[in-house]
């Protein structure tokens, strides 16, 4: 007999169709989990939290925090969780006494030599050291030793936005591999080796990358902050509301962090396709624009005196404007200009009022920025408007109509209608330069909603007040087409108002639309008129998932 | 038993080749080039029962046989493990700076036996003589043949580059080593994937201990019988090399067939010819720094192989006998060692980063007089929480080691030193501030 027998006769059995997930047994019950995933999210999806410091899921594996730690069935040494491959069958035990036991030695070991002044430790309330602490740290210390200390590594500056303190620091160098893995630049590596290990930059070379929020983003504990939130506010008086970043087309999901009637912060929320867990650092510091304000009322100019009037009023005479120039000089004597920075809803609203009037004058132009790179789960995403929804305005029907002309025309004088409605007056840097406001100023009436002044503020016949991202709700199309919603974080102060109630009001006097509306109500109108927005689902307008600075939140199979 | 290894050591140029040629050297290289095939060498190591002399005493061969049959078109490398950093052992360096060639031979043979073109001897970066001496001989073995395209008009080609650590006693570790050597910081790696799947670049890697590839050469002169028949018992095979220190007569580097038992090696008169000043023994490590101590009455009947150090609840370790007499104050000695520990240490996992300096903090409270009674309990209890599978590698382990046994077999000690702030004997000054 041969030892190797001939193969069946036949046509040979196809093959089962490969299986993508395993069976595991978490503490007896069995779970049917994705075959690719690490154990931590793997239990995660059945619902058991494995506390953890140094895995995060899109960072490699390293296991050297040692707080993931479970009983393997069939290996007598406690094993990391983060370092163990998911297989069929694979019986873990992540609650026995060796679990709990080996779990409350590494958090004494974490917490010998950290500092126990979470009250004034800027990462108290989001720190995973601090919550971990409760589930597996003891009341009283062992170690009556002095406690470790880094003279000159801490509370510095590594980067232009990063403060590190080595003090905090516990070794679980998630941020290192931040800018290896992900960044690509490397700044960060540890020095020196055992007790004396701490995390810093190489040859004094800052941390100076496009993402280096990021790193303090990743840092479970205090030992990377940022510089423009650290000890502004404590986080649990924060409220996070989703958000779509305006820095750029990419559309980098992300929360509004503010308190009372003041944004904060800008975290990322997890969004695989677009940001993943990250922010860059163009977009993070933009928080501080929004609230930047010094329109906060309605003013019309006679003459060279600027008057207060009421937004009402100011809605109501901007209609009249309107009516007399196109009776006189039918629609073409109008032009209405979007903005990129304004939501669909809005330059929908704004196009629909061109259209009710008959108007095919009518644009949004976008400023050309550096180009912003993200990283998306699989791919790079890159975009170089300098602004959120250039995309979503054209689409939206912001551009010119037939026989209209568009903003390039009237700039250079070859054209010159009666009446301009400038409907966020930030839509570019065209209007901080004198000569082309002067070009806009030909009209005989210019109308502009703002928040800050500027050159075309302070040239226009009628200014109205206009709230911020936070202050409104809408969605932005980002380079790709995905329709994404933000929402409001704070009502505006009166008068201020959103964009679209003032466009609406605007609308209204001009006798159409319904003072019901909502942004809702335009999505849903948007849903039925404009080609390629009836298929927006839910989930795609939602975005990502909230996150907490040093943590990682969880979403479906990656 | 006649000196295998270190036999030519005597010999005024030991060093060059042309003596060593003249000993027979590069005999053993011949002969596998005349006609072994590579699963011909490793199963003739199989059968010497060679076992590692770095520490683990794991089956070379064994070892060998674990790099896959088909590497999917990777290279497959030999790392020549010379960091011999265990304090206590000194038998590498000897090896190396005085028989180069020797060791060159046996990795010669070693990387044809896993069909490796590219080998490193990865040494210790305070070696600075051995990485000379050894470079000059790799230079002459090139010239001679030995090294290099076509070894002896044969179809095997073999490059050989020492490369000098950096002065890391986890470098040693041969995970540690394969970062290092790729130039990376010193630390372990999770395993699996073991190196003989991915190690070096990621390619399969076999790490041998020097004194385990200069036995190879011996094993082809004079075949795996004439090996697998030294030694005590069919586990422990074939001569072996001691680091005998401390206080005793005659320390230094003894071979003898494995097995030797441990108060031959101290008292006998060709080894270390008894106790200094004639002092009692109070405490032996057998294995290097990280192998637990062992008290007198542990060492009457200590044969110093694997299996027979590991029967005492120690372990053979890299060989590395250190001996304490009477008038060691062993809180002292325990101290020392943790220093050790807590400054090497790679600090990447939790436990060893904050442990090892723990223990040692503990000690030397304890040592200069201001220990508590709970202390002795607490040391007790940080080692506990430190090892089996709390860390990445098992420097954590070898770490708390002399701590816990010395805490388990010396208490009263322990507890003298914090009950009267002074040493149980008088060897070192106590500090009395009462």
């Amino acid at each position: 007999m041969s030892a190797n027998p001939a193969p069946p006769m036949g046509p040979a059995p196809a093959p089962p169709p490969p299986k993508d997930t395993v069976k595991v047994i978490f503490d007896g019950r069995a779970v049917e989990v994705p075959k690719n995933l690490n154990l931590i999210e793997a239990a995660r999806l059945a619902g058991i939290d494995i506390p953890h410091f140094c895995f995060h899921p899109r960072l490699s594996v390293v296991g050297q925090c040692r707080m993931c730690l479970v009983e393997i069935e069939g290996i007598p040494k406690i094993q990391a969780a983060c370092t163990t491959p998911l297989r069929e069958g694979l019986s873990v035990k992540t609650t026995s006494e060796k679990v709990r036991s080996s779990r409350a030695a590494t958090m004494e070991f974490l917490l010998i030599n950290h500092p126990l002044d979470c009250p004034i430790c800027d990462q108290a309330g989001e720190c995973t050291l601090q919550d971990n602490s409760f589930g597996y740290g003891n009341q009283l210390s062992r170690y009556d030793e002095r406690k470790r200390q880094y003279p000159t590594f801490d509370r510095t500056m590594i980067g232009p936005h990063v403060i590190a303190d080595m003090t905090r620091c516990i070794q679980c160098t998630r941020c290192i591999r931040f800018c290896q893995e992900i960044a690509g630049t490397g700044e960060l590596t540890f020095l020196d080796r055992g007790g004396r290990t701490l995390v810093w930059t190489h040859d004094g070379k800052p941390l100076a990358n496009d993402w280096s929020g990021c790193a303090a983003d990743v840092c479970p504990v205090g030992a990377l902050t940022v510089r423009e939130f650290r000890f502004r506010s404590r986080v649990w008086y924060l409220k996070k509301t989703p958000s779509v970043c305006p820095g750029c087309n990419v559309g980098c999901n992300l929360s509004i962090e503010s308190k009372d009637n003041v944004v904060y912060r800008f975290l990322p929320r997890l969004n695989p396709d677009v940001n993943d867990y990250w922010l860059c650092d163009h977009g993070r510091f933009l928080s501080e624009s929004l609230n930047l304000r010094d329109i906060d009322k309605a003013t019309a100019r006679s003459g060279d005196r600027v008057e207060p009037v009421s937004v009402p009023a100011a809605i109501e005479r901007t209609a009249r404007e309107i009516r007399a120039a196109a009776d006189a000089g039918g629609p073409s004597a109008l032009f209405f200009l979007g903005s990129a920075h304004l939501s669909n809803e809005e330059n929908f609203l704004l196009r629909k009022i061109a259209d009710h009037l008959g108007c095919p004058n009518r644009d949004a132009i976008v400023d050309k920025g550096r180009e912003r790179r993200m990283k998306a789960r699989s791919e790079w995403v890159a975009g170089d408007d300098a602004a959120p929804n250039h995309r979503g305005a054209k689409e939206m029907g912001m551009t010119p109509g037939r026989a209209g002309h568009g903003l390039e025309a009237l700039l250079a004088g070859r054209a010159t209608p009666e009446v301009v409605i400038v409907a966020d007056a930030g839509f570019s840097t065209i209007a901080e330069d004198p000569v082309r406001v002067a070009a806009l100023r030909r009209a005989r009436f210019l109308a502009v909603a703002a928040r800050t002044s500027n050159a075309l503020t302070r040239a226009a016949d009628l200014v109205l007040p206009a709230a911020s991202l936070s202050e409104k709700e809408g969605t932005f199309t980002n380079l790709q087409g995905r329709v994404q919603i933000f929402e409001r974080a704070y009502l505006p102060k009166p008068p201020v108002r959103a964009h679209w109630e003032l466009l609406l009001g605007l609308a209204i006097a001009l006798g159409f639309g319904d003072r019901s509306w909502t942004p809702s109500d335009l999505r849903a109108q948007i849903a039925r008129e404009v080609e390629g927005y009836g298929r927006v689902t839910e989930a795609e307008l939602a975005g990502g998932e909230l996150l907490k600075k040093g943590d990682f939140a969880w979403k479906g199979a990656p | 038993m006649e000196p295998v290894l270190t036999a030519r050591l005597g010999r005024a140029d030991s060093r060059s080749i042309a003596s060593y040629l003249a000993d027979g050297g590069y005999g053993a290289l011949k002969k596998v080039l005349g006609g072994w095939t590579p699963e011909q060498l490793t199963e003739e190591v199989k059968k010497s029962g060679l076992r590692g002399r770095g520490g683990a005493g794991f089956p070379t061969g064994v070892k060998w046989g674990f790099i896959p049959k088909d590497t999917r078109g990777k290279p497959v490398y030999l790392l020549c493990n010379a960091d011999e950093s265990e304090p206590g052992t000194f038998k590498d360096r000897l090896l190396m700076e005085r028989d180069p060639h020797q060791v060159i031979e046996g990795i010669i043979l070693s990387a044809y036996a896993i069909k490796c073109r590219d080998a490193y001897i990865y040494i210790r970066g305070e070696f600075y003589d051995g990485a000379r001496v050894l470079n000059a001989a790799i230079e002459e073995a090139y010239a001679k043949g030995f090294l290099g395209e076509r070894i002896l008009g044969s179809t095997y080609s073999l490059d050989l580059t020492v490369h000098r650590g950096a002065g890391a006693y986890i470098c040693g570790e041969e995970t540690g080593l394969i970062e290092s050597l790729e130039g990376k910081r010193g630390q372990p790696r999770i395993k699996p994937p073991f190196p003989a799947v991915s190690g070096v670049f990621s390619c399969p890697t076999i790490v041998n201990n020097v004194e385990t590839l200069a036995c190879v050469v011996h094993i082809v002169n004079r075949g795996a019988d004439w090996f697998a028949k030294i030694g005590r018992n069919e586990k422990n095979t074939g001569p072996k090399l001691y680091c005998l220190s401390g206080h005793v007569n005659r320390p230094g580097v003894y071979e003898a067939a494995i097995g030797l038992p441990l108060k031959e090696l101290i008292f006998g008169d060709a080894y270390g010819r008894g106790m200094k000043n004639g002092r009692r023994v109070k405490a032996v490590i057998p294995g290097g720094a990280s192998a637990n101590m062992l008290t007198a009455p542990e060492i009457e009947d200590c044969p110093l192989d694997f299996d027979g150090v590991a029967a005492k609840g120690s372990m053979l370790g890299s060989a590395a006998i250190i001996v304490m007499n009477e008038d060691t104050c062993i809180v002292n000695a325990a101290q020392n060692l943790s220093k050790f520990f807590s400054h090497e240490s790679c600090g990447q996992c939790t436990p060893c980063r904050e442990g090892t300096p723990w223990l040692y903090r503990v000690l030397t409270r304890i040592e200069e007089g201001s220990g508590r009674l709970e202390d002795v309990e607490l040391l007790e209890r940080i080692c506990n929480q430190m090892a089996n599978g709390m860390t990445i590698c098992v420097f954590a382990d070898a770490a708390i080691a002399p701590p816990l046994s010395s805490v388990q077999k010396f208490r009263d000690e322990y507890r003298y030193h914090v009950e009267n702030k002074r040493c149980l004997v008088g060897a070192k000054a106590a500090l009395v501030t009462a």
